[in-house]
């Protein structure tokens, strides 16, 4: 940071107020907040990701968002089972890294063992616990990975690698090299990032030259920029500023619940926690606190997710009957009166406090003895993950994120009694997900449906509430259309121009 | 003169060494960064190994001796997340906020101490009434009303100005107009009450007695023993730029050190933490060691 | 006044009553002041029987009144400057969100201002050395950010009202302390303290009749900002969970959840700023009057009649 630059920014001629590029190919990205990195391995961070995903970096296999035809080539052409734990994957040929060298299998196999490595901390490898995969190079442009136990869905991770050249050291890395579309050719932190296309990219050229991506905390703001035409998108702003028609909402992939802890009383009984469910009046809050487009939760993933079933009632708003459940219990000398402390993540969502507070007045209306605590992200942490506080009843309102097309990116963590976020330790519900894990086809999706009924209606699990709608605003200038990932990822690929 | 400067670093670096200890130990009782560095359902391992790489597992002295061994070399470790040297990090947005608090401070002084003494001048007039009014309604508004508000009339509606960020002067207006009113308010009232007293007072009115007609000799004598007050609040004001605007910064996107340094505590960073918390701090010292050497020059009984 | 011509013993009766009715005339006399007093009763009456009257008025949720527009009577009385989020009418709210807003407010500038101006004095009257140790101490605490500090009492001690006054006094005590300091240093050295201390005055006489008047005027106008700065920064406070929680309310929590709506549904954030920034006012306003008020040599801009500058 020199002086001289400051003195430029400051006495910078007024013209360079609008860019002389303007006419041509470039776009302007208004996010909520700055990377720390722009490190391929990280991209599973949605701030990351936005930038890396697609556009930096690619990944040998990706989750079709637009079409839902599923699991789609990228790097690799073409993969198969070769036996029941090894999985052969043909890679594409002709493809060139931004730093010229060549890609072949040698760079899978250093991706893959860069991000499980124990030098970095890269977010990925936390897909992969519990799993011992080991890649095998066959030649220049095959390679197996070996799973143990068994992956069906082992194509489905690898759509979280991106995969850097073979001399990509072990640390974390500040200039991304990646065989994407685009490379990073400016990163002046606090301010900007701007991506350039690639003249040796090997599939086809994206109508978009050259993108730009700024900060904005506050989401008003950043529906002014787009607005004023300082930026062409905004793929997050908030639902009260979404008014004009440049806005358009799109579910997000994130599902909002309460956690229920089922070791202390009075929330061990089932009656309560259906009381719980019955209070409150989740109709009440779509188009008024939460966004029209909110979707009522029956599943911790959204609809788009396999196995998700329809065939599962919402729990109803019956006060009535919430009020005679819980006389129910007390009869049976169940502590209902008990202080249940509600906790909630301040800014976890827009409208959060509104709606928490919300749910705190639905649930003492039937009788509930509830006490809202909203708290920061760090004290949330300690009440949402193992090991838990357990000196009184505790409700821990949440969001979940999974846009990746399948429960086991969820379940294990959110219900197995191993799980870092699981309330319940219920002995079906493990052998449920074990054997959903191990299961491929029709019967996988079999076994999560049965799973989804039984935690809702048998177990009772946790108070599921919304599936969220998120908002974009997108300039006249681009043609784009946000899709479940636009929250993970941002292919600029994926953007047109007028 | 001399002494006193080399007296001030000593005791100034003495405070500084409190800062660091008290920052250090207790920014380490507030949480595991593992934990909110990694995502939720991270592993116990993975959080252990991140807590290595960072050298947080060892004992607490242990981390202050290294901490401290390093920063004698001037080294003030690694940002958790940015995996960069936290005093670039720190370096590069203070000097941002230093150009914003230094134009901010000298317009605010300068239209202070003429807007107060023009209305100590005439107390209970309309000017004196409607200044006093206007600076207390922008003292005490929120900042973020006038920010969004100034963004959606400017840069919206009207278009003459950048919504946020930054690049051209233009960009500079907004924000400084945000942080400009809360310390005129203030000082300004200060500077009032400061030179309603010292009109009072024996000298001037011995002044007046004797004929001194002349406004600006009046002025400036009276302004000279109303300075020591109003020295220390704009020193105060001034500090608080220095430690960052942080809504300001949030709302416009300027890089500076506030948000850096609201970032970095709800993530437990600490070696930013510290970083930035020595870097303003040295920042604040070497003002308040101006201010101290403008106390004395204008009074001089002072440095008796 | 000629009460030295009435009997003693009905004197302090008569003189209380004479001075309670000057000061009333010179209140009068400024009509700006007369309306602070005003303002600032109301205030204390909301504080003090808002909670008990309005409670369940304010914090009964209604999503068909959410963010009801102001100036219309259809949902009643309290819903004319318009409703929240939660379709809870603002006015009520704003009334019972009174005690708790002064209640911290109220304890947090005058900690402050004690301690900061008690170490000012010390710091600007008493030896070089504790002087010094003093101001470095302020210092350390201005470069203390304010938020690391609620961070960690939040942790190391628990989250609490209590607590949140704490943390908001420590941040501001430097203030006071500086300017206290910076002040007595001035007037020391004025003749009048000076003779004082020739004459052999004690030390704290020399303090409480000579320096104390002096500086006050200043240490008051800096608290009555200070206010404002209080009520909004507690907000930002809440946001870690160190305080007031919802559904209790402040003023300044009521600002900050309006921010988002702030484009759209202005009246969320404006009304209880507003109400901050006529509180505000209304105590700087009503302090410059008591600073004339106080000061024999300029008592007689209102006891003469406010005509010429009310």
């Amino acid at each position: 940071m020199s002086r001289s630059m400051l003195l430029g920014s400051l006495f910078a001629a007024a013209g360079a107020l609008t860019p002389a590029f303007a006419q041509d190919a470039s776009v302007t990205v208004v996010l909520a907040e700055e990377p720390d990195l722009v490190e391929p391995c990280m991209a599973t961070r949605s701030n990351i990701g936005r930038i890396v995903l697609g556009n930096i970096s690619e990944t040998l296999t990706e989750l079709d968002v637009r079409g839902g035809e599923g699991l789609k080539p990228r790097l690799a052409e073409s993969w198969e089972l070769v036996d029941d734990g090894t999985w052969r994957f043909h890679l594409r040929q002709g493809v060139t890294f931004s730093d010229g060298s060549a890609f072949d299998a040698e760079d899978v196999k250093h991706s893959f063992e860069r991000a499980g490595s124990d030098q970095i901390t890269c977010e990925i490898s936390r897909y992969y616990e519990g799993i011992e995969i080991t890649p095998t190079v066959v030649d220049a442009h095959t390679i197996d990975f070996t799973a143990e136990p068994a992956q069906p869905i082992l194509p489905l991770l690898l759509s979280l690698l991106t995969i850097v050249p073979s001399e990509t050291p072990i640390e974390f890395t500040r200039e991304p090299v990646g065989t994407g579309p685009y490379v990073m050719t400016d990163w002046t932190p606090g301010q900007s990032i701007t991506l350039e296309r690639r003249g040796d990219y090997w599939g086809e050229q994206p109508e978009v030259a050259r993108a730009t991506y700024v900060f904005r905390a506050d989401p008003s703001v950043r529906a002014a920029m787009v607005a004023a035409g300082e930026a062409d998108i905004a793929p997050s702003i908030s639902a009260i500023d979404a008014t004009t028609d440049m806005d358009v909402a799109y579910p997000n992939s994130e599902t909002t619940y309460l956690r229920i802890d089922h070791s202390v009383p009075p929330l061990n009984d089932k009656r309560v926690r259906e009381a719980l469910n019955l209070a409150i009046d989740r109709d009440a809050f779509i188009g008024t606190v939460l966004a029209a487009g909110t979707e009522i939760a029956v599943a911790i993933v959204p609809p788009t997710t396999l196995g998700w079933n329809g065939d599962i009632e919402p729990w109803g708003y019956d006060p009535e009957r919430a009020k005679a459940l819980l006389a129910e219990a007390k009869a049976d000398g169940v502590p209902v009166d008990a202080e249940i402390l509600l906790v909630g993540r301040t800014a976890n969502f827009p409208g959060a406090t509104e709606t928490f507070e919300a749910i705190q007045s639905m649930l003492s209306e039937v009788g509930f003895n509830v006490r809202l605590q909203m708290v920061e992200v760090a004290e949330h942490e300690q009440y949402y993950s193992k090991p838990y506080v357990q000196t009184q009843p505790i409700l821990v309102g949440a969001q979940h994120d999974n846009s990746r097309g399948d429960p086991v990116f969820s379940m294990y963590f959110k219900y197995h009694s191993e799980g870092r976020q699981s309330g319940i330790a219920d002995a079906r519900v493990d052998e449920l997900i074990e054997a959903a894990t191990a299961a491929t086809g029709e019967k996988r999706e079999a076994l999560w449906r049965e799973l989804f009924a039984y935690l809702h209606d048998e177990v009772i699990a946790d108070v599921l509430l919304f599936h969220m709608v998120g908002h974009a605003r997108v300039g006249e200038r681009v043609d784009f259309t946000p899709t479940i990932a636009t929250n993970s990822q941002l292919q600029l690929a994926e953007i047109g121009l007028k | 003169m001399k002494s006193m400067l080399g007296k001030r670093a000593l005791s100034s670096f003495v405070s500084l060494f409190v800062l660091i200890v008290l920052v250090f130990f207790l920014s380490r009782l507030t949480g595991d960064p593992a934990a909110l560095y990694l995502p939720v359902d991270a592993s116990e391992e993975m959080r252990h190994n991140f807590r290595e790489i960072h050298g947080l597992n060892d004992p607490l002295m242990v981390q202050f001796g290294r901490y401290m061994a390093d920063l004698a070399r001037l080294d003030f470790g690694d940002s958790l997340r940015k995996a960069r040297p936290a005093l670039d990090v720190v370096l590069e947005a203070f000097i941002w906020t230093l150009w914003l608090a230094l134009v901010t401070m000298a317009l605010v002084a300068v239209a202070a101490i003429v807007v107060g003494s023009i209305a100590a001048f005439h107390v209970g007039r309309p000017f004196d009434r409607f200044a006093s009014v206007l600076s207390l309604i922008g003292a005490s508004a929120p900042d973020f009303w006038v920010a969004i508000v100034g963004i959606v009339i400017f840069a919206v509606n009207l278009g003459w100005l950048p919504t946020s960020g930054t690049g051209t002067v233009w960009h500079w207006i907004l924000p400084i107009a945000v942080l400009f009113i809360r310390p005129f308010g203030l000082i300004l009232q200060v500077v009032r009450g400061a030179m309603i007293t010292a009109l009072g007072s024996a000298y001037v009115k011995t002044a007046r007695a004797k004929g001194v007609r002349n406004r600006p000799i009046i002025f400036v004598h009276t302004l000279r023993n109303a300075m020591l007050p109003v020295i220390t609040v704009i020193g105060d004001q001034a500090a608080a730029l220095l430690n960052g605007a942080v809504v300001v910064e949030t709302i416009f996107g300027f890089p500076g050190v506030g948000k850096l340094m609201i970032d970095s505590i709800l993530q437990r960073d600490f070696n930013v933490i510290l970083a930035s918390i020595m870097v303003t701090a040295i920042a604040i010292f070497i003002m308040n060691i101006l201010i101290d050497i403008a106390y004395a020059l204008l009074d001089p009984r002072i440095r008796a | 006044m000629g009460s030295s011509v009435l009997p003693t013993n009905t004197r302090p009766a008569m003189q209380a009553r004479a001075g309670l009715r000057t000061v009333l005339r010179m209140l009068w006399a400024d009509k700006l002041a007369c309306a602070a007093a005003v303002f600032l009763l109301i205030v204390l009456l909301c504080a003090i029987l808002g909670p008990l009257t309005l409670n369940e008025l304010a914090s009964g949720t209604n999503l068909r009144a959410r963010n009801a527009p102001p100036f219309s009577l259809e949902r009643g009385v309290f819903f004319i400057l318009g409703g929240d989020a939660l379709g809870r009418p603002l006015l009520a709210r704003i009334i019972v969100a009174a005690q708790n807003t002064m209640a911290i407010a109220a304890s947090a500038v005058i900690a402050s201002l004690l301690v900061g101006a008690t170490l000012g004095l010390i710091a600007g009257y008493a030896g070089r050395w504790l002087g010094e140790v003093i101001m470095r101490l302020a210092d350390v605490i201005m470069s203390f950010p304010s938020l690391l500090l609620a961070v960690i009492v939040l942790y190391v001690l628990a989250p609490s009202i209590a607590n949140l006054v704490l943390v908001l006094a420590i941040t501001r005590v430097p203030i006071y302390l500086r300017t206290t300091r910076a002040e007595v240093l001035e007037v020391r050295e004025r003749m009048f303290v000076q003779a004082a201390t020739v004459m052999g005055a004690s030390n704290r006489r020399i303090i409480f009749r000579h320096i104390l008047p002096v500086i006050l005027p200043t240490l008051l106008t800096i608290a009555t900002l200070d206010f404002a700065f209080v009520m909004l920064a507690e907000s930002a406070l809440s946001f870690l969970g160190i305080g007031i929680q919802p559904p209790e309310i402040t003023w300044g929590l009521m600002v900050s959840q309006g921010r988002q709506y702030l484009t759209n549904a202005w009246w969320l954030a404006f009304w209880p700023g507003l109400a901050i920034i006529l509180t505000t006012m209304s105590l700087n306003l009503l302090s410059s009057w008591m600073r004339v008020a106080l000061n024999p040599t300029q008592r007689w801009r209102l006891e003469v009649g406010g005509r010429k500058h009310g």
